[in-house]
């Protein structure tokens, strides 16, 4: 499990941007008018964040935008956000997007379902096991990350990677507060893999390697609603878990 | 969701429905209001009164203190990032909270550490990582 020297890395006002950076920023998707999170029925397949209340801004046809203020990380890749820097082309061109995950501060963390598998494990947060989050760890003193802060903590938390948006560079840059530590980059780019392709790939995997060969056992999990689990167990002592949908 | 009004009913040892006698306002009203279901800010001036007037405070009393945006020129960035912190990462003014994204089902993947996982990869960029 990671702590905050190790995933965390002081960056300096004028310093480049960079995947990894964490700022205080103004986070914007579209709705339809009043379209409001889950509420108190937990939806365990789609896991939709709630965000907290927003600002509104009213479109035509009944939508709106709402607007989430609270901190953000950077996951656009440094190579990209630098690229056209790099090929010498002018600031003014430079794409002044950058894609950003918002910051779930485990004091915003409740739960909304009331079964014993949906918990708040935050030992499993903390360890990465969720694909579409990155745990970040807390601070205890954030002044010894940026000196013109007075003491105060950081709560652990975790950047959600369901609610990627686009901000501008310079909003970032006027309200960037620290940076991922470059091992800890890693594991960032790690969970973006997972959250992005990993489960397609591994069941595209893991379905082709059980072709052509016997199944010796099917074991069938507990039943929720209309869905079975079945273990399946190959005669190479492979397995894979199905899901069935009874009809 | 723990808001001023929710604080405040609470420190006084009142309820939603013995605010909504007093006001004459209905149960479930009083209880969207204080839970921030209807924010503060959409409330009439006049239901804000009434329940202020019930709680024994001022009307001022009640409404969330503002978070500081990013870019306010009215304040240094160090005062913007603290009072966020403060408000947004601690959330002394809670609003609506996060479905956790625990699964429950695990995943290989998430134990391999990143070095065993881009080992052979070919870096894109050595220089920037």
């Amino acid at each position: 499990m990671p702590i905050g020297a190790e995933a965390y890395r002081r960056v300096e006002p004028d310093a480049e941007l960079s995947c990894g950076d964490i700022a205080y920023l103004t986070l914007a998707r579209t709705r339809e008018l009043g379209e409001a999170p889950p509420g108190n029925a937990y939806d365990p397949v789609g896991r939709v964040p709630a965000y907290p209340m927003p600002a509104t801004l009213a479109l035509a046809h009944g939508r709106e935008v709402a607007v989430d203020t609270m901190f953000g990380l950077v996951v656009t890749h440094s190579c990209e956000i630098d690229r056209q820097k790099n090929r010498g082309a002018d600031e003014g061109h430079w794409d002044c997007r950058l894609t950003v995950a918002p910051i779930v501060p485990e004091p915003r963390v409740r739960i909304r379902g009331d079964t014993a598998t949906e918990t708040a494990d935050w030992d499993a947060i903390a360890a990465n096991v969720p694909v579409a989050s990155l745990y970040l760890p807390g601070v205890a003193d954030l002044s010894a990350m940026d000196p013109e802060l007075p003491a105060m903590p950081w709560p652990r938390a975790f950047a959600d990677l369901r609610g990627l948006s686009t901000v501008s560079r310079q909003m970032v840059r006027a309200d960037r507060l620290m940076g991922l530590s470059p091992d800890y980059l890693g594991v960032l780019q790690r969970q973006l893999v997972r959250f992005f392709v990993w489960r397609d790939v591994a069941r595209h995997e893991q379905v082709e390697a059980m072709v052509g060969r016997r199944i010796v056992s099917a074991i069938p999990a507990s039943p929720k609603g209309d869905r079975l689990a079945v273990a399946l167990t190959a005669d190479d002592g492979s397995s894979i878990t199905v899901e069935l949908l009874a009809r | 969701m723990q808001t001023t009004l929710t604080s405040l009913i609470k420190e006084r040892g009142q309820t939603y429905a013995s605010i909504a006698h007093r006001t004459g306002l209905q149960a479930r009203t009083v209880r969207m209001i204080a839970t921030g279901e209807t924010p503060m800010d959409r409330v009439t001036v006049g239901t804000v009164r009434q329940i202020a007037a019930a709680l024994g405070v001022t009307a001022a009393d009640l409404i969330e203190p503002a978070l500081p945006y990013p870019g306010d020129p009215a304040l240094s960035r160090s005062d913007r990032l603290s009072h966020a912190i403060r408000e947004v990462m601690w959330g002394t003014t809670a609003p609506e909270a996060y479905p956790s994204p625990v699964e429950s089902l695990d995943d290989p993947l998430a134990h391999v550490q990143p070095a065993d996982f881009f080992a052979g990869t070919q870096a894109i960029d050595a220089d920037r990582g």
